[in-house]
């Protein structure tokens, strides 16, 4: 665990703060409007109001309205919620399965991880969304089962990552060390090697998180995670993109800029995160 | 990654930026009530050398017998012909009949017409038409139902077609101005085999134009028939292509196609008012409605009633439609008054409990009924649809609804392309309370609607019951007196509406989308029946 520290101490700031502290800035606020959002929004979420359909920005509606009349600033602030738990939830899954397959792969070795390596090669190779889609097909639509089915295949690309740093990890003196002391593999795994990987983990999840978002939202675009009335962000693409062809951009520009926001936004600190965490390698 | 990710986010901000809007957000709907439904356009007095025309999708086929669809309609209106023609104003004549005769309630006997010629320039003989005929009864073919009545069809003499029935049957000259009609060149039909109707074929039909070609994924020619046995048709060429809705607006706004007829009225919505091109919107049969389905969560008749009477029609056809559709209050759409127009608008104007705007005395009837329900839901009543614009402001506005009654809603989605299985198909809507259905019928008689309220209906999914109706529906279907068929057809509309099998939401017109300097064709429904093309000339010669 030290010597992590220690390398990853060494590593020189590549990278200007000013856009890392707007972007670290920008997502807090983002999470303060989440949980704020009952407070903050001028309107219920699903609240319909045919009498004010497709109007634009002003006072009453600050981000205009949907073709239902449906609020898109109260809609966007409730959007949060979604758009970060459930990635969070998606990486969550993803990351047990993924740092359980990686470590016991790279502590067994032998047909184990080769085993393992093959598994995960196949599924790295299946399209991510085409496989969620496939389980939605049998379990059906809805953002419970877009989290489980991403989560699942978000997993490989972490128990590939979780394997080759545990490979390094595994070969460190400090292993032996404990052996030598007749700690069983399963205690020395849990207890001391997986907590030293874990900055390596968090900043790779913390990169994954905007991949994460995209594809829960493209999937909600698609009509196969959250279903309406929910403010999901990528639904709301969805149900205002109609509207662009009437010469109302609002419904689809407002979720849309939230989305690519978020996304750079978490990248942008992610990848930070990422070097000072030693996770790009 | 981040690259991958940045690059993802802004192209979908981007996209959405940019995809065809050309102004801020603010649009306004037009007032359904500022809606002129006209039968057809002025007449065209000027030639035109060619005409580019667009469809929603390319057809699957060009024989209507295996494959129905208005794509395929559009195109054969105008390169075949049938027994009897919808008009305009939809009502029916006669067509390559000559004239028709009863000499009996269970007898029609056809005289044919002894001058049309074929594309192939054969004459139209009666083995030909008693061959369509006999086509088109096949159990396998789209229109097999029409002739469930038929008990024989025999050719009674050089132009004459002689059907028996089992029992009256006053839809059936109808039915023949329909699909049912399609008259074909025997010997064609036969020598395709089964490649009839797909690329490369030819028509072997008698209308104005012929099909001079199908590139398959890119376009159908119609050219001008020179020896079309009718009057010469001022257009010389019509080229099909077909776009989805975006690009359909774009190529219309910028010239690219000089017309359409818009299946997805939020087409000619978008296009309202645009520099360079004529709307014209005509009577159709088409609604949307709501279909209440077997699960349950509407099975008592007053809950259903009570959701009509809440339910902001108005608000519907402005915020989902841009003000072109009409609040209605029956099933069917004014365009299937082809006889007695005035009684059935008479009719429709006595039906209370679908108002375009609620007010406080409809809420507090809906409340009562709620509270007085026998089956009241318990759980949330779940609303089946797909998410296109229109379709989810009516999802969204029945929630509403259902809310304001003291009922809850719940929405399900699902993608456009399984949608349609909602109609066919028992196990997709199981799990479905109500469907956000639209629904039209080809014939311009109220019966041909009427009949999906019969206790057997395969389209009664609510399962309504009542011996008393399917006796009225029984008698207007065999009633061939057209006065006396409307007061029928009058008395079946208002117990239909009583027990609100289905709950209608507005009516859709036909949207005829023209370049300003073209005119002629007709703005009714009729132009999936009718060789609309032959009317489209310029304005001015």
């Amino acid at each position: 665990m030290t010597a992590a520290i220690t390398v990853d101490a060494r590593l020189p700031v590549r990278r200007r703060p000013v856009l890392v502290i707007a972007g670290a800035a920008f997502l807090a606020l983002v999470v303060l409007a989440a949980a704020f959002a009952p407070l903050l929004a001028p309107y219920a979420p699903d609240a319909v109001d045919l009498s004010a359909s497709l109007v634009g920005t002003g006072g009453d509606h600050p981000l205009g309205t949907d073709a239902s009349g449906q609020d898109l600033l109260s809609r966007v602030l409730y959007g949060a919620r979604t758009s970060l738990i459930a990635p969070l939830a998606l990486l969550a899954i993803a990351a047990l399965l993924g740092v359980t397959l990686g470590t016991v792969a790279a502590w067994r070795g032998g047909w184990v991880d080769t085993l393992v390596s093959r598994v995960t090669d196949v599924m790295y190779a299946f399209p991510g969304l085409l496989f969620v889609v496939l389980i939605i097909a049998v379990f059906g639509a809805g953002i419970t089962t877009s989290v489980l089915g991403l989560g699942l295949a978000f997993a490989p690309t972490i128990a590939k990552y979780t394997r080759s740093v545990a490979l390094t990890e595994r070969a460190k003196p400090y292993v032996d060390a404990y052996r030598v002391q007749g700690m069983g593999g399963v205690r020395i795994c849990v207890r001391h090697l997986v907590p030293n990987l874990a900055r390596s983990i968090v900043g790779y999840l913390v990169v994954l998180f905007g991949e994460a978002l995209m594809s829960l939202a493209t999937l909600s675009y698609l009509g196969f995670g959250s279903q309406p009335p929910s403010s999901d962000w990528g639904l709301m693409v969805q149900e205002g993109q109609a509207a662009i062809v009437q010469g109302a951009l609002l419904p689809a520009l407002v979720p849309g800029t939230a989305i690519a926001a978020v996304v750079v936004a978490f990248n942008v600190v992610g990848v930070w995160a990422a070097d000072r965490l030693g996770a790009r390698r | 990654m981040k690259l991958r990710n940045i690059t993802a986010a802004g192209a979908l901000a981007l996209a959405t930026a940019c995809s065809g809007a050309t102004t801020g957000a603010s649009t306004s709907g037009t007032e359904a009530a500022d809606l002129t439904l006209i039968p057809t356009t002025a007449r065209a007095t000027g030639s035109v050398a060619a005409v580019n025309w667009l469809l929603e999708d390319e057809p699957d086929s060009l024989d209507l017998d295996t494959q129905g669809g208005s794509a395929g309609r559009t195109v054969l209106g105008n390169v075949c012909e049938r027994l009897y023609q919808l008009q305009p104003d939809m009502s029916v004549r006669p067509s390559l009949v000559r004239q028709a005769a009863r000499p009996d309630a269970t007898h029609l006997v056809l005289t044919l017409r002894d001058d049309v010629t074929f594309h192939d320039g054969s004459r139209m003989t009666a083995d030909d038409v008693l061959f369509s005929l006999k086509r088109h009864a096949e159990p396998e073919m789209e229109q097999s139902d029409e002739f469930g009545n038929v008990s024989a069809m025999r050719k009674t003499g050089d132009h004459e077609i002689t059907i028996t029935f089992k029992q009256p049957d006053a839809l059936f000259t109808k039915a023949l101005a329909g699909d049912a009609g399609l008259v074909y060149n025997r010997e064609q039909v036969e020598k395709a085999g089964e490649d009839f109707g797909t690329p490369g074929q030819s028509d072997a039909c008698s209308g104005p134009y012929e099909l001079s070609g199908w590139k398959s994924g890119d376009s159908i020619t119609l050219t001008r028939a020179d020896d079309y046995w009718g009057e010469q048709p001022l257009t010389g060429k019509v080229v099909f292509r077909w776009a989805d809705d975006s690009a359909m607006v774009n190529a219309l706004a910028t010239g690219a196609a000089d017309g359409t007829y818009a299946d997805n009225i939020g087409t000619a919505a978008a296009l309202r008012g645009k520099k360079g091109l004529d709307e014209h919107f005509g009577p159709s049969t088409s609604t949307l409605a709501l279909i209440p389905t077997e699960r349950g969560g509407l099975a008592d008749p007053d809950i259903r009633k009570a959701l009509s009477l809440a339910l902001d029609r108005s608000g519907i056809a402005k915020s989902g439609y841009g003000g072109l559709v009409e609040p209605w209050a029956t099933p069917v759409g004014s365009g299937a008054w082809g006889y007695a127009k005035d009684a059935f608008a008479a009719a429709q104007k006595q039906l209370t409990d679908a108002p375009a705007k609620p007010d406080a005395q409809d809420l507090a009837k809906a409340k009562e009924l709620v509270k007085n329900a026998k089956k009241a839901p318990a759980e949330p009543i779940v609303i089946g649809t797909d998410s296109s614009q229109g379709r989810m402001v009516i999802a969204n506005a029945v929630r509403a609804a259902l809310t304001q009654i003291g009922l809850k809603g719940q929405i399900k989605t699902v993608p456009a392309a399984q949608y349609g299985e909602f109609y066919g198909d028992k196990e997709a809507r199981a799990d479905i309370d109500v469907l956000v259905a639209d629904w039209y019928i080809s014939k311009s008689d109220p019966f041909g609607f009427y009949d999906n309220g019969l206790s057997d209906s395969a389209n009664n999914w609510v399962g309504f019951k009542s011996p008393e109706y399917d006796a009225k529906v029984a008698e207007g279907l065999r009633t061939l007196d057209d006065a006396k068929r409307a007061e029928l057809a009058i008395d079946v509309q208002r117990r239909f509406a009583d027990a609100a099998v289905w709950i209608p939401v507005a009516q859709m017109p036909t949207a005829l989308v023209l370049d300003d300097k073209l005119t002629g064709p007709p703005a009714s429904m009729a132009y999936l029946y009718y060789p609309w093309a032959a009317q489209l000339g310029a304005k001015k010669g």
